[in-house]
């Protein structure tokens, strides 16, 4: 057992860690405050091949592992969660198709989004659903080679952006949920305004309509009605990249916190020297320390992952302990604060509001827990 | 033509925590000094602009194997390694000597390029040391560098003006942070780093003289808390302190 990094994944967090402070914390709040990323922080990221970091070099990625995406992801979270969180649903989309999509596939759809020249959506979620896969109302009906797809599909990253999409259909011969590739911008794609969220700025969720959209048959996903795998196995990589944003969040509040506690004085001493305020840096570095290398187990798991029920479990521990922990964190870092900490001059602020998010998105905490529950209690 | 680089592992200086007024350097990562790679930066780019090959040579601990990594990563092609666990703080003659007789095992090269001064001792010294012991014309704190043909020109930035000469190769060159930006590596130069080529140099280096730190603290300056109420007393004190009326 060892938890030291090797000198590779030192040097992509330090790479990451040097983005971050050079281009992305400058623009940080802009991001926040417009809700829109500017495209020399994509064109940054692509050039650093953080896209794709994952994903095999023959398919454009640079095979790094998902233990140095860890590495990095957390690194961007800590400093905007708009561009981090792109990224993750990017590797999110590709993700399902780098597991259940022929070589073709492949070829066709990743090396694009792993230089950032695409970015990949995922879209499950609908207006009637965002978890039982049982009730989706968009349909695919066959027509000859092709597949023609019309529904909704709601909170959807990315969708703002050419690529590839990951989308969710009952298909009118199995009757079960199968999983299309479905070229963005294609006929009969549109989509909203990007919906106003609290936190997560920068990385868009848009709703998106599919009218009469054709898709070739070779763009079936995996098998036709086999979209719950794809459904489970993607989300659950998902997990990797939404947890190491929120950790990115409790490593930026925790040293917001250290930093104030030092700074901040009272009666001509820095609050630091409280007990109050030292309980409260001692619990920060407590929720650190677990959610990280819960975390960075969580990108080794990854790696090897085989038994996708396990893995799927693991993921959900992970996400839903490390998203809880945020909003926690968060809040105790404005506590350290005081007044200040609910003004927008300061960072945990702006944590708090990303913290929140966490624990709703890429798989609500409950839904998290029933799947725990049910791989321990069931096997 | 060859472009050799001469950098030096240090630990890393953001990782350093302060105990008792002592710097704790155990469990600290190694990486180089910020003008190691600005002069790494310098080299990157003149060996886009040429064609050239980039070899970093290194003098360190075992540790220096994992380290030389980050150079690698960050554009040479190849290093040249002297590796020895003893080899820890070696006085600047030392390290010269060792960097050297690495580089006169390097066949055609044409420039050499240091950083101003170390991450951690900054003496300053280790690259005109070199260029004296390979009689070779040096030029130091270097803002820009071109290379024409087999003619070198280089701009220095002195304290009042700047000076631009021109010096045929081969050279050695001391460069200053200003001199570039050192680009970021890239995940896949990262991984990629590994493989490149490593020449491990079987060195002598006993009999070295090593530097022994007595003491790493900031002079302390101390206030004379003179009040001044007057522009009479004002006057009296500084000329007591021979600072008027010398």
């Amino acid at each position: 057992m060892e938890f030291t990094l090797s000198k590779e994944q030192l040097l992509i967090q330090k790479m990451a860690q040097e983005f971050c402070a050079k281009h992305l914390e400058p623009v940080a709040e802009q991001i926040d405050r417009d809700n829109k990323i500017p495209a020399e922080i994509i064109k940054g990221l692509s050039e650093l091949d953080l896209f794709g970091l994952p994903f095999k070099e023959e398919y454009g990625g640079a095979d790094a592992g998902y233990d140095c995406y860890v590495l990095a992801m957390e690194q961007l979270g800590k400093v905007s969660s708009g561009p981090a969180i792109t990224i993750s649903v990017n590797c999110l989309g590709l993700g399902a198709i780098d597991k259940f999509g022929t070589p073709a596939q492949k070829s066709k759809y990743m090396p694009k989004a792993c230089r950032g020249e695409h970015l990949a959506s995922f879209a499950f979620t609908e207006p009637g659903t965002g978890s039982d896969p049982k009730q989706i109302t968009t349909r695919a009906v066959k027509e000859g080679d092709h597949y023609i797809l019309n529904g909704t599909k709601r909170f959807i990253s990315n969708a703002d952006y050419p690529g590839p999409m990951v989308a969710f259909a009952m298909d009118d011969e199995s009757s079960k949920p199968t999983a299309f590739i479905v070229d963005k911008f294609c006929e009969g794609y549109s989509i909203s305004e990007p919906w106003h969220k609290i936190g997560y700025r920068g990385g868009n969720l848009l709703d998106v309509y599919l009218k009469d959209v054709k898709v070739p048959a070779e763009n079936v996903l995996g098998k036709m009605g086999g979209g719950f795998p794809v459904l489970t196995y993607g989300i659950a990589f998902g997990k990797v990249g939404i947890s190491s944003v929120a950790l990115g969040g409790i490593l930026a509040a925790y040293e917001a916190a250290v930093k104030y506690a030092k700074e901040k004085t009272h009666r001509g001493e820095p609050i630091a020297k409280f007990q109050a305020v030292q309980l409260r840096i001692a619990d920060l570095a407590m929720k650190y320390e677990a959610c990280r290398w819960l975390t960075y187990r969580l990108g080794c798991l990854a790696n090897n992952a085989k038994d996708p029920m396990l893995f799927a479990k693991e993921a959900a521990v992970t996400k839903t302990y490390v998203c809880e922990t945020f909003v926690d964190a968060a809040r105790i870092a404005i506590d350290v604060h005081g007044s200040y900490g609910l003004m927008n001059d300061y960072l945990v602020t702006r944590l708090y509001r990303d913290a929140i998010l966490g624990p709703q998105v890429e798989g609500v905490a409950d839904m998290q827990k029933m799947i725990i529950a049910g791989v321990v209690l069931n096997g | 033509m060859n472009i050799v680089v001469a950098m030096k592992q240090i630990p890393d200086l953001q990782q350093i925590r302060i105990r008792n007024r002592k710097p704790i350097l155990d469990d600290v990562a190694l990486t180089f000094g910020n003008i190691d790679k600005n002069a790494l930066e310098a080299g990157v780019q003149l060996k886009e602009a040429t064609g050239s090959n980039l070899i970093v040579v290194s003098v360190g601990t075992e540790a220096l194997e994992d380290t030389i990594k980050e150079a690698l990563a960050a554009g040479a092609d190849e290093a040249y390694l002297v590796l020895d666990d003893e080899i820890g703080d070696m006085e600047s003659s030392s390290s010269a000597r060792l960097i050297a007789e690495a580089i006169k095992k390097i066949d055609d090269v044409g420039i050499i390029l240091f950083g101003e001064g170390s991450g951690d001792n900054y003496s300053g010294q280790v690259g005109s040391r070199v260029a004296a012991i390979l009689g070779l014309p040096q030029a130091g704190y270097a803002k820009s560098i071109n290379i024409n043909g087999n003619i070198a020109t280089v701009t220095r930035s002195l304290e009042d003006c700047e000076e631009v000469l021109e010096a045929e190769l081969p050279i050695v060159v001391s460069v200053i942070a200003d001199i570039n930006e050192p680009r970021i590596p890239s995940v896949t130069q990262i991984l990629k780093a590994g493989r490149k080529p490593k020449e491990m140099l079987e060195l002598d280096v006993t009999g070295d003289s090593m530097l022994e730190t007595i003491s790493n603290l900031a002079p302390e300056m101390q206030r004379k808390q003179i009040e001044i109420e007057t522009i009479e007393k004002l006057l009296k004190v500084l000329e007591n302190e021979g600072l008027l009326r010398r």
